[in-house]
């Protein structure tokens, strides 16, 4: 417990690609198969030219096999991802994106390449978007010197966004909280005083671009 | 967040800060060897680690003065109120809040809060900027200026985005266990 790091407390790279790998994609199987049933639910029964929804890694598996083409998703089109792209620059506040975009667009890059139209204008919408988001983040992590802040609201952060900032925000919020609270009094007797402050619901702040 | 295994908390008690002693001791000579006594008379100026003095301070054998770098009337305060951002920290004190702070607990010295406050708040910007941005070994110049608080956060910030950018580089999925691939040593 002692020397354990608190990078420990963020996930890896692979473990949330792990996790988007039970997201659910559509495919189209050129094989005939009876229904698998797992844990997780029933999947198919699988007919050739007949689409289905199967968990990605599960199509991932089958593409690699050639035994099925995957659609790609609604929000991966060209069109979809420029709104996107044009809001985001626009807004200052995160679209709504799927909680795994990142990893679900790698994953796809990487095993569906041909099923996917338009792949080098998609994969780049993808990169600008996560940029600007990204600077969005950097941006907005700012605000936390400038005011006392206790507790951030990160409304549509993307699993992987959210995960690469963990440690270093949780950090900094620890050191502003323990300097906020030395600060107040450092006289004994004053502990209970200090929570209530803590606890204050006011103090939360948003986080977004300025 | 004080944790008796916490190797940094004790660390930063083995800061010296410059004590008087309010009654004659005896036995304690290292810390002024002018003869053979071995004994400090009372009033004599000390530096001691802090883990030492505030055991004293509690039973009121010694005054704490508080450090140059905390002093209200030092350079340093004014440095950090001109530009936090490039004062080195580190070579004044590594762990210049959490000592700072325990300091400030300790003797009710309540310019210290804010100063420190100030201090990270304005440091934490340069700190956010370079940790998510900046390619890895970019800028050694300005590490060397942050106490150890501010390096873990900044290694924890470089580290995730560099464990990102690898995973996104792609490259070989599984590894190779270290065993295999090693030549079998020929049986002598």
């Amino acid at each position: 417990m002692a020397n354990q790091s608190d990078n420990s407390i963020a996930f890896s790279a692979e473990e949330l690609e792990f996790l988007a790998e039970d997201e659910i994609v559509e495919i189209v199987p050129n094989m005939r198969m009876e229904p698998l049933n797992l844990i997780s639910g029933d999947f198919g029964p699988f007919r050739p030219q007949i689409a289905a929804q199967v968990p990605l890694w599960l199509a991932v598996a089958l593409k690699k096999r050639g035994k099925c083409t995957i659609r790609p998703p609604e929000w991966m089109s060209v069109e979809k991802l420029t709104q996107v792209l044009e809001a985001e620059r626009d807004s200052e506040k995160f679209q709504l994106l799927p909680f795994h975009y990142v990893e679900i667009s790698r994953l796809l890059f990487d095993h569906a390449r041909e099923d996917i139209p338009d792949i080098y204008m998609v994969r780049s919408l993808i990169e600008d978007i996560k940029d600007v988001r990204f600077h969005k983040i950097g941006t907005g992590l700012e605000i936390i010197s400038k005011e006392v802040t206790y507790a951030l609201r990160l409304k549509n952060l993307s699993a992987m966004e959210a995960n690469i900032v963990r440690p270093f925000v949780t950090k900094a919020l620890q050191t502003f909280h323990k300097l906020n609270t030395s600060e107040a009094i450092p006289e004994s007797g004053s502990v209970p005083n200090r929570q209530h402050q803590a606890m204050n619901p006011r103090d939360k702040r948003v986080l977004k671009g300025r | 967040m004080a944790s008796y295994y916490d190797i940094d908390d004790i660390l930063a008690e083995e800061e010296m800060v410059p004590a008087v002693f309010l009654q004659t001791a005896n036995e304690v000579g290292i810390f002024d060897c002018a003869d053979d006594t071995n004994k400090v008379e009372a009033g004599t100026h000390v530096e001691m680690p802090f883990w030492l003095a505030q055991e004293l301070y509690v039973r009121q054998a010694v005054l704490i003065k508080v450090p140059p770098y905390f002093d209200i009337k030092a350079k340093t305060r004014n440095e950090i109120g001109a530009d936090a951002a490039h004062v080195d920290l580190r070579s004044l004190c590594p762990y210049f809040y959490n000592f700072g702070c325990k300091i400030a607990h300790l003797i009710g010295e309540k310019t210290i809060g804010p100063l420190l406050l100030i201090a990270f708040r304005t440091r934490y910007r340069e700190v956010l900027i370079k940790a998510h941005t900046a390619a890895s070994i970019v800028a050694p110049k300005h590490l060397t200026l942050l106490t150890k608080e501010e390096t873990k956060l900044y290694e924890a910030g470089q580290s995730s985005t560099a464990a990102f950018k690898k995973w996104r580089m792609g490259g070989p999925r599984l590894q190779k266990a270290s065993v295999l691939g090693r030549k079998r040593k020929p049986v002598e």
